[in-house]
Order: structure tokens, then C-alpha cells, then sequence
């Protein structure tokens, strides 16, 4: 269960239920982006994606 | 009640805790924890956040645990030289503390990995750069979890950098008050309207805030149901945050801004000589760990750096820390933290039984003190009597360069242009005689083309 997981920090219950809605609406996002993606791929278009976790900077 | 050896700031978190040894620093890792650890350890996520820069290493050591029945590991983790706190730093290092906290997190997710907690105490500046310092932060990611420290994170870092850019700098000094952070709903009433058309502060702190108030009474359990969140939705939630913290942006504006050498009473060759002096002095004392305060943007701080002696680099205007920073980073320096610090109402000891954060005098003594060009500021423009200001030096540090600033001075005049002259005895004479009670005047000398005089004292 996955409330069950103890959890030192009270998350705080408007924050935990606000972050899954906003979450879930991001995460629709990067999917369609991703869609996006692969269509302009199929139709021999260069994407610009790039892996962040090399980018080793945390500098703005 | 905690253990004697244990650190007071190190309660929260069951995983493990600080404790001090014979002066070297500790942390136990407690059996409840051993699975994460194994995980951090294991997944290669450690060695690279090392190697880049984003945790502090450790070594596992065989001393003994400070409590037996729930010990895993002990750890010794790097020392950090001096400890900061997050309203002691300027918009840059709050912002960049917040991105290194994102970042790891975006890290630790591709290894199936989470951050449990993100406190902005937890990240401190170690070779110029934020970092983490709590090993023991990381859990392991459990698929449709969200994230426990979303609330936390909005709180001690969104809700005040946008304060910080939108409404004014000095609104920083709110976390000495709100140690868990800046409360949303208090954010949201003072941000504007026009906040409200920036996505991302929109959701994560005017609609979270109404979110908090509207399920102020609910039990998570019931309120989320049965709703996961996707690792893509997690995933999602933490570039939004990312890319809000990126596009805040504060200019620093003031007279004092990028000036302050151009309408100081000094010729190039009284500056040049100043310089050489503290450099001097520097190489004769060997601290290890030197305060300069009122350092402005950081000119003599360098001194002591390129001596590579760690220099804290203190001064009460956030434009002048800001600019320091920006100088640290772009020239990759290691050894200096610019910190913003009012000396007329310095960090005080603060959180639970005012022993979770340490007051500027705590985390003393330094072992040289600079108080260049700032003696007026104190003596003058805040009535400080001079005894007390030697008392106070003397408390800060064992050796002190002091530069004293005459009457005759025009940023004196200029700052008893407006007010009675109520200080008979703000003259060298008084000023050696307050300070010979504490202090042992070593040097001596005259700045060139100046009307000031630098002193080198030890305290007795």
C-alpha cells in the first residue's frame, strides 16, 4: 500500500493531493511532447532533445 | 534526551543522526535505514553526485556508534568549513541551492531513487558550489509514490525567491522567522496579481496555498484515494519547478551597487597599499579560517582567499553579497562564502530550544577578523560605544585587522551630516585605549595618501 510507506516528514494533505493533479497535468505534457517528438522523427525531422543528466551543471 | 555527543540540530529523521567525536564530526546511520544506504551506495547515484560536486563525500569508518541498538554504519562525512544558513544568503545562493536540490532529485529518480526530505538547511556551500551535505536524504523511489517533500520544497525555496524577485530582496529575512520555511497562504497574499499569470507559481504557490487551507483537516489516506502519481508525472512536477526557479531573476539596484570602490576615500596607491598590508599580516598569522565583515563585494576577502584561506565574506547589503557571488562563481573560487549579515542585529540561535541553528558567535571564533571601513558604521550610525565593539571583535576572533576611520573622514561627515555629534570620544585616542583592554596592538601603519590607519591585533 502506497500510504503505508512511513514517511518522517508530514507531506501536509492539500500539498500531497494538489502536487498529484498538477503532477498528473505536467506528466500529460512531456508525454504529448514526447508523441510530438517521434511524429517529427517520422516525418525526417532532427529533434533537439538532449539527456540532462549530463549536462553536470546546476548553474542558471 | 539526546545523547551528549549528539549534534542539537540532528533530531528529525529517524534514519540516522551527527554526532561529534573528539572534535571530528560523525553521523550514525541507523538500521532502519540500511536498505536506502545500500541503494545510494550501490546504484552508482553516490559517485556521481560526488563527482560532480552535488554531495559531500564520506567515508565509513569503524568507530564506535554513539547509540548501539539502532546502528547500521558510521560515517564520516567532509567537514564543511562554516556553516550558513538560508536568510544569510543572497538571491543567487538561495536560487542555486534550490536548483543543485532539483537536480540531484532529477539524478536520484533515473536510479530509482528520491529525495525525502528538501530542506534548504540541508544544502550548504562547499568549494563555491551548493551541495548537499545529509546523506541520509535519499530513499527508494516507489513507483506512484509523490513526493513527500513537495511542501517543503515550495516552502523553503519557491515561496521566497519569488518574494525575493517579485516583491523586494530583504523579504529573505522572513525564514529567520519561519524556520520550516515561508507559509504559502502568507506568500500568495503578498505576491501580486500579476503572479498569477506565471504557471508555475500560479500552481505551486497560489493554488497549492488554497489547497492547504481547503484540506487544512483532511487525512491524506482518504483525500488522494486511491491516485497515484506516474514516474513521468514526477518527473513532469520537478522540471515545472525547475524551470519557474530558472526564469526568477533579481537586479541588484542601488547607489551602492557595483560603486562603492569608486566613492570610497582612497587613491589607487592607499588601496594598492591596504592591499599589501593585509596580505602581509595574512601570510604572518596563517588563520585558517578567516570573517571579514562589512566586506561589500569581497575586495579584501580575496586577499585572504588567494592566500587559499577560507574567508567568509559578510556584509548587510544584499546587492554587494549578490555581486560577491556572482564573482565566486564566475571565477570558480573555493574558498569564499559571501553571506549576508546585519552586524547590528547578527543571526541569532534559532529553532527548537534555539539549539537547531547555531547564532553568528556560535559558529565562531574565526581565527582573523577583518573589519575594514566599518567601525564608523557601528560606532557612528548605530551608537555602538567602542568597549563594546572591542568586546564583540574580541569574541569573533583571535586576530583582528581593524582600520579606524577618522571624524575627519568624509564618510564620517557625511554620516553625522544629519544628527548631533554625540560621540566625544570617537577619536584615535579613545579608540586605542577601548581597544587595548582586549586586544594587544601587534602593528601599526598609516595608510598611505589616507587619513585611516589599519591596525594588526591579537586578543589577550
Amino acid at each position: 500500500m502506497l500510504f503505508a510507506v512511513p514517511h518522517y516528514l508530514d507531506p501536509g494533505s492539500g500539498s500531497f493531493i494538489i502536487q498529484i493533479v498538477i503532477a498528473s497535468l505536467l506528466g500529460l505534457g512531456i508525454a504529448l511532447r514526447a508523441s510530438w517528438g517521434k511524429l517529427k522523427t517520422i516525418f525526417g525531422k532532427k529533434t533537439n532533445t538532449e539527456s540532462e543528466d549530463d549536462n553536470d551543471s546546476t548553474d542558471g | 534526551m539526546a545523547k551528549p555527543e549528539q549534534l542539537s540540530a540532528s533530531f528529525r529523521d529517524p534514519s540516522g543522526f551527527l554526532f561529534s567525536r573528539g572534535g571530528i564530526l560523525y553521523r550514525q546511520v541507523n538500521r532502519m535505514y540500511a536498505e536506502d544506504y545500500a541503494c545510494l551506495m550501490d546504484s552508482g547515484l553516490y559517485e556521481k553526485l560526488v563527482k560532480i560536486g552535488l554531495l559531500i563525500p564520506h567515508i565509513e569508518t569503524d568507530q564506535p556508534p554513539a547509540e548501539k541498538e539502532s546502528a547500521f554504519k558510521i560515517i564520516q562525512p567532509e567537514r564543511v568549513p562554516f556553516i550558513s544558513y538560508p536568510y544569510e544568503w543572497s538571491f543567487s545562493q538561495l536560487k542555486d541551492a534550490a536548483l543543485a536540490t532539483l537536480s540531484i532529485q532529477k539524478r536520484a529518480l533515473k536510479v530509482g531513487m528520491s529525495l525525502k526530505d528538501a530542506s534548504a538547511y540541508n544544502i550548504q556551500f562547499v568549494r563555491g558550489r551548493a551541495a548537499l551535505i545529509d546523506t541520509l536524504s535519499f530513499e527508494v523511489y516507489k513507483e506512484g509514490k509523490p513526493w513527500d517533500a513537495y511542501r517543503q520544497f515550495c516552502q523553503h525555496f519557491l515561496a521566497p525567491l519569488a518574494l525575493m524577485a517579485y516583491v523586494d530582496v530583504r523579504l529573505s529575512r522572513l525564514m529567520r522567522d519561519y524556520i520550516d520555511g515561508i507559509p504559502l497562504d502568507l506568500t500568495s497574499r503578498l505576491l501580486s496579481t500579476r503572479t498569477r499569470f506565471n504557471f508555475g507559481l500560479l500552481t505551486h504557490i497560489h493554488i497549492h496555498a488554497s489547497a492547504q487551507t481547503r484540506y487544512a483537516d483532511a487525512d491524506v489516506k482518504s483525500a488522494a484515494g486511491n491516485r497515484q502519481m506516474s514516474r513521468t508525472a514526477f518527473l513532469g512536477l520537478i522540471e515545472s519547478l525547475e524551470n519557474t526557479i530558472r526564469k526568477l531573476e533579481w537586479k541588484p539596484e542601488g547607489t551602492e551597487w557595483g560603486h562603492y570602490y569608486d566613492i570610497t576615500n582612497y587613491s589607487e596607491q592607499a588601496f594598492e597599499n591596504k592591499k599589501q598590508l593585509i596580505s602581509k599580516w595574512v601570510n604572518e598569522t596563517k588563520p585558517n579560517l578567516v570573517l571579514d565583515l562589512g566586506a561589500n563585494n569581497g575586495v579584501f576577502s580575496r586577499i585572504a582567499g588567494a592566500s587559499n584561506v577560507f574567508t567568509v565574506s559578510s556584509d548587510i547589503d544584499p546587492a554587494a553579497v549578490e555581486q560577491n557571488y556572482r564573482t565566486v562563481k564566475a571565477d570558480k573560487e573555493q574558498n569564499l562564502l559571501p553571506l549576508l549579515l546585519d552586524l547590528t542585529n547578527p543571526s541569532p540561535a534559532l529553532g527548537w530550544a534555539n539549539r537547531e541553528r547555531e547564532s553568528l558567535g556560535q559558529r565562531g571564533p574565526a581565527d582573523m577578523v577583518l573589519a575594514l571601513a566599518l567601525i564608523h558604521h557601528l560606532a557612528i550610525s548605530n551608537n555602538v560605544p567602542l568597549p563594546q565593539l572591542a568586546e564583540f571583535f574580541a569574541e569573533m576572533g583571535k586576530w583582528l585587522v581593524i582600520e579606524f576611520v577618522p571624524k575627519s573622514d568624509s564618510q564620517v561627515q557625511k554620516l553625522l551630516s544629519s544628527r548631533v555629534d554625540i560621540f566625544p570620544s570617537y577619536t584615535i585616542e579613545g579608540f586605542e585605549s577601548a581597544f587595548e583592554t582586549r586586544f594587544r596592538t601587534r602593528e601599526k601603519v598609516k595608510i598611505q595618501e589616507s587619513e585611516r590607519t589599519l591596525y594588526l591585533m591579537e586578543a589577550r
